[in-house]
């Protein structure tokens, strides 16, 4: 039987839900509904909508025929390529007959150059085929949230100690929005670009961590300051040769140290990011690693590659324990209480979970254990559910689970138990958009004591609140 | 006393242990590529280990444990005695020519020498003999390329030396992970051998053109004294250096150099940053309550250290700091660890408050002289020497006690001795003198924040054991201890803010040593983040914490997570 009978029915045609407080599930008219009729845990959250007229038009390879195109001088446009797109672009412009019309030396240097060059990097992808795709490209194909590169939000995290949410929009600015401002301030300076993960340092109230094309953008924001778009003085860059595009960055929960991975290097760097040094982290085999998780009590990180590999890093002697998913790279995990980490592989509807990993009976052929097996089936209402799994998210306290499916667009919430080493899911709620919207990201609130908040962002640029509010009385 | 060094020495034998094995390999390595014969590879092999267990490798092999063992007694030299105190910069011109220094510059071109010479000789090239036999005529010629190599060897271990330890303070960094020493091993040997192909290009240049204007005068030294003549065409001209391509030579050879002299410096970096694990209660050996003592001495870092990986990871060890003492029930433990450590931070925090003083008596001193006509700014230094400086509260009945006290020790001799230090301050302000003799402030400051790490370690430390003591202890032996634990930290806080307030501190003062600024930022953050690993942690109960009001202004953005 499939878990998805357990659930309580989807809202009906003109409904939408807003909140589940204390097992009643509570849904309102899409139009007049309003979230505070039901409970008032989420009245001081930041109301954020990310529509597409906000967006500053940045230069895009679309764009760019907007603009006319003037003749500069040829050294002058050599000079500007090279600043501005590399040497090997700059060697290509030069090597072009149409282009370089004025000397033919040069234009015959240039030409044998790139060879050269060519003959290196076809070696060089020759011994490393994941280096293959560019920035971009790296970053869409391991990101978890849908469609990234066309998602009016590419990412979020809230803050783990403040009611405050840092969103990276479609045109790579990252906007907070925060319970006790009114206004919002925007971060965003020329090296940010591809935002790909944001992360808040814990025990710090300004410091955010973007993960970027580039590299790593640490932000210092003064929460007591007014000015909406910081100056990028306050913005350290962290960056390594071979190092980018960096998929993923996260902060260790005692807030000393950053990890920053990225998808076409094989280590994982581990940053004091006041000293700006950072020490790599490697191993042999495994390809690029796409993202870490550090576990709440940060003894322990989990780090997937993009090959069937996943390593979980033990913090005190910084040794790895080397595990291989079955059939594909792992997708997403999380964290909970207790050191259990969940994770699910690409392209299969199942979540397993591992617990005191190696430690607790020595044995060397101990397995992840399949906890929730989340198959494609068809609602009554004629949805359907289930399916690959996208990403996942545990709230802080373990107790509730959302995932995010790659072919079904309504959330399914699960709620989780510990007990006796044994972890009991049991079905919550569904949460589905507005009309035809599509959820492109989730993430929980870390300081929500009523219970947990999950928010969603949805394809329409609209960004939910949806708590689930558990009180002892009841 | 002998424990102190006991864990020094014994980790530099280690390092020398571990440097020989390297050297050994990377040696066996070059011989390996040098001799390298792909079409007859048995010939290949063979002769590779023909060479291995040769009298050359082994004098390489016994070389190289000498150099160790001299690289070992600077690092010792450097690394136990505290950080000197030369502030002026003619103490710090003075400092530059000490017998030992003039002792390290010679024996580090003596060792460029013989590395040189050795590594040349594992790849069979004729380059440790001067002389050779006259190809048109009878007799002995000079051989110039070994005596531009020689000196070029002699040169490289100079700069080597100069580069590392006189005009940058070697300062030994703990890097803030630590991983297995092998693993550390293999990532830095990647990278050291990359980059001395780089480092090495700069003083061969240098060398190149010492050599063309000078060169010719060794050389007639040498031909003078060996009554040998030049047969070739001279190095000292362009062309002919170009084409005899000897300069490629000296480039191979200087980066064999620098990759060994760095791989030595960091495998004894590794060796010696590893972590230790002090006892908590222990009859022999050395506990962490007294490593923490030994403040800026290598092993007070190894101490601060190891606190805050206790206070971070070890359970069993923080249960032993909040047990009682058998007889008598006293949290002994706890009160030692905690008593060294607000001495670090305290004395830390003397340190900063020193230089934010003076810079404030140079402000309002320039500000009196501006404008005469005007009262002098009402605030006496006085006002900022209690621990906390608050606009908002009124001066309290202690500080003014201060003042009475003060004014009580106002006698003669005090009188004479102010009058002195007043004229030799002044003495000191004059232009020419104060260049030379002055104090520099930015110079002392950033001394005392390269001895920062310890003291982060002991904040982190400190602040890890608090937050663990809600759950963990049972007898409540921390929360006693909470509001001086509080108020050392803010009171570090404020002094570590107040050197970056725009305004208070003169515009010479202002660092340009980008690992000061780092390391001031570093603890900043380090400060701050302990602080709020505090007030989150105990947020519920922090007002039945019997606080300072000070203190509890200065906690209430912490509160509320507005603190940036």
């Amino acid at each position: 039987m499939s878990i998805f009978q357990g659930f309580p029915d989807l809202p009906g045609p003109n409904e939408t839900a807003f909140c589940k407080i204390n097992e009643v599930y509570c849904c309102g008219n899409v139009r007049h509904g309003n979230i505070s009729a039901f409970t008032n845990t989420t009245n001081h959250h930041p109301k954020i909508n990310v529509t597409r007229d906000l967006h500053h038009h940045r230069l895009s390879d679309e764009n760019i025929s907007m603009y006319i195109n003037v003749e500069d001088k040829f050294l002058k446009k050599i000079s500007s390529v090279w600043y501005n797109q590399g040497f090997l672009e700059a060697l290509s412009i030069a090597a072009d007959p149409s282009i370089n019309t004025e000397s033919k030396l040069l234009a015959v240097a240039a030409t044998y150059a790139l060879k050269v060059a060519n003959a290196f990097s076809t070696f060089r992808y020759f011994l490393q085929p994941h280096l293959k795709d560019i920035g971009p490209k790296i970053v869409s194909k391991y990101s978890r949230t849908r469609s990234w590169g066309a998602s009016s939000v590419k990412c979020m995290a809230w803050h783990p100690h403040a009611t405050k949410i840092a969103i990276a929009t479609a045109d790579d600015g990252v906007r907070i929005y925060s319970s006790d401002v009114s206004f919002v301030s925007t971060l965003k300076c020329k090296s940010q670009s591809h935002v790909s993960s944001l992360s808040w340092r814990p025990y710090s109230a300004s410091e955010l961590a973007v993960g970027c094309e580039q590299g790593v953008i640490v932000w210092t924001v003064d929460p007591n300051s007014m000015f909406t778009k910081p100056s990028s003085s306050n913005a350290v860059i962290l960056k390594r040769s071979g190092h980018s595009p960096v998929t993923d960055v996260s902060w260790s929960p005692n807030g000393d140290v950053l990890i920053s991975c990225c998808g076409a290097d094989t280590s994982m760097l581990v940053w004091d990011v006041a000293m700006e040094t950072a020490v790599p982290l490697r191993r042999v085999a495994g390809g690029g690693i796409v993202f870490a998780r550090w576990s709440l009590s940060s003894n322990k990180i989990f780090a997937a590659t993009s090959s069937i590999i996943f390593r979980v890093w033990d913090t005190k002697s910084w040794t790895p324990e080397r595990w291989c998913a079955r059939g594909c790279r792992v997708v997403t995990a999380c964290w909970g209480p207790n050191d259990v980490v969940l994770f699910a592989a690409k392209g299969e509807p199942v979540v397993y979970a591992l617990r005191n990993i190696g430690l607790l009976n020595g044995a060397k052929d101990s397995k992840a254990q399949p906890v929730l097996d989340v198959t494609k089936v068809e609602l009554v209402s004629g949805y359907t559910i289930g399916g690959p799994i996208l990403d996942m998210c545990w709230d802080p306290s373990g107790k509730y689970l959302a995932l995010l499916f790659e072919e079904s667009h309504i959330i399914a919430v699960f709620c989780t138990t510990q007990m006796m080493m044994q972890l009991n899911v049991s079905p919550c709620c569904y949460i589905s958009g507005i009309d035809n919207e599509v959820p492109s990201t989730i993430a929980f609130q870390q300081n929500f004591t009523e219970g947990a908040c999950l928010t969603i962002a949805w394809s329409s640029g609209r960004v939910q609140h949806f708590p689930i509010v558990y009180t002892d009385l009841y | 006393m002998g424990d102190k060094n006991e864990i020094f020495s014994e980790r530099l034998v280690k390092a020398v242990i571990w440097d020989i094995a390297l050297q050994t390999f990377l040696a066996t390595l070059l011989v390996f590529i040098i001799q390298i014969d792909v079409i007859h590879p048995l010939s290949w092999i063979t002769s590779t280990l023909e060479d291995i267990i040769s009298w050359k490798m082994l004098l390489n092999v016994i070389l190289l444990g000498l150099v160790s063992f001299f690289q070992a007694y600077i690092y010792g030299k450097y690394y136990t005695s505290p950080v000197p105190k030369y502030f002026t910069r003619f103490s710090m011109f003075l400092n530059i020519y000490t017998t030992q220094n003039l002792v390290f510059t010679l024996l580090y071109a003596l060792n460029g020498y013989f590395t040189l010479i050795l590594y040349s000789s594992l790849a069979k090239s004729n380059f440790n003999v001067l002389k050779k036999m006259c190809e048109d005529s009878d007799g002995q010629c000079l051989n110039e390329q070994s005596l531009f190599l020689q000196l070029g060897g002699m040169w490289i271990g100079l700069f080597y030396f100069l580069s590392a330890h006189i005009f940058n303070k070697t300062v030994l960094t703990f890097p803030h992970i630590y991983q297995d020493k092998f693993q550390q091993m293999k990532l830095v040997i990647t990278n050291v051998v990359a980059t001395g192909f780089q480092r090495s290009m700069k003083p061969v240049g240098y060398f190149c053109v010492f050599y063309y204007f000078w060169g010719n005068k060794p050389r007639s030294v040498v031909s003078d004294v060996y009554s040998i003549y030049l047969e070739d065409p001279p190095l000292d001209n362009i062309i002919n250096m170009l084409r005899s391509g000897i300069w490629i030579g000296l480039w191979f050879y200087a980066s064999l150099f620098f990759i060994s002299v760095n791989a030595m410096r960091a495998v004894f970096n590794i060796v010696l940053t590893e972590p230790m694990v002090f006892s908590i209660e222990s009859d022999k050996n050395l506990t962490l309550c007294s490593a923490l003592a030994q403040k800026s001495q290598f092993t007070g870092f190894l101490g601060a250290q190891d606190f805050r990986i206790l206070a971070m990871t070890d359970q069993s060890r923080r249960l032993q700091i909040f047990t009682l003492s058998q007889p008598g029930g006293h949290p002994r433990n706890w009160n030692g660890l905690l008593e060294n450590s607000l001495i670090i931070i305290k004395e830390f925090s003397n340190q900063l408050e020193a230089i934010n003083s003076d810079s404030n008596v140079n402000g309002i001193k320039d500000v009196s002289k501006r404008n005469l006509l005007n009262e002098s700014p009402k605030s006496s230094p006085i006002g900022y020497s209690g621990s906390l400086r608050n606009m908002a509260s009124y001066p309290q009945a202690l500080d003014i006690k201060n003042i009475q006290e003060n004014r009580e020790e106002n006698t003669f001799v005090v009188g004479i001795k102010k009058e002195f230090n007043n004229f030799v301050q002044r003495l000191c302000q004059k232009p020419g003198i104060n260049y030379f003799f002055g104090e520099l402030t930015d110079t002392k400051l950033k001394f005392i924040l390269l001895q920062a790490q310890p003291v982060m370690w002991t904040c982190e430390g400190l602040a890890h054991i608090v937050a663990y003591s809600l759950k963990e202890d049972k007898y409540g032996v921390v929360q006693n201890d909470l509001p001086i634990i509080l108020s050392a930290l803010i009171n570090l806080k404020q002094n570590l803010e107040k050197l970056s307030k725009p305004g208070l501190i003169p515009r010479k003062q202002i660092l340009n040593d980008s690992f000061a600024i780092r390391s001031k930022t570093a603890i900043l953050s380090v400060v701050k983040r302990s602080i709020y690993k505090i007030v989150i942690t105990f947020s519920k109960y922090i007002h039945e914490i019997p606080l300072d009001p000070d203190v509890q202004l200065a906690i209430q953005p912490f509160l509320v997570c507005k603190e940036p």
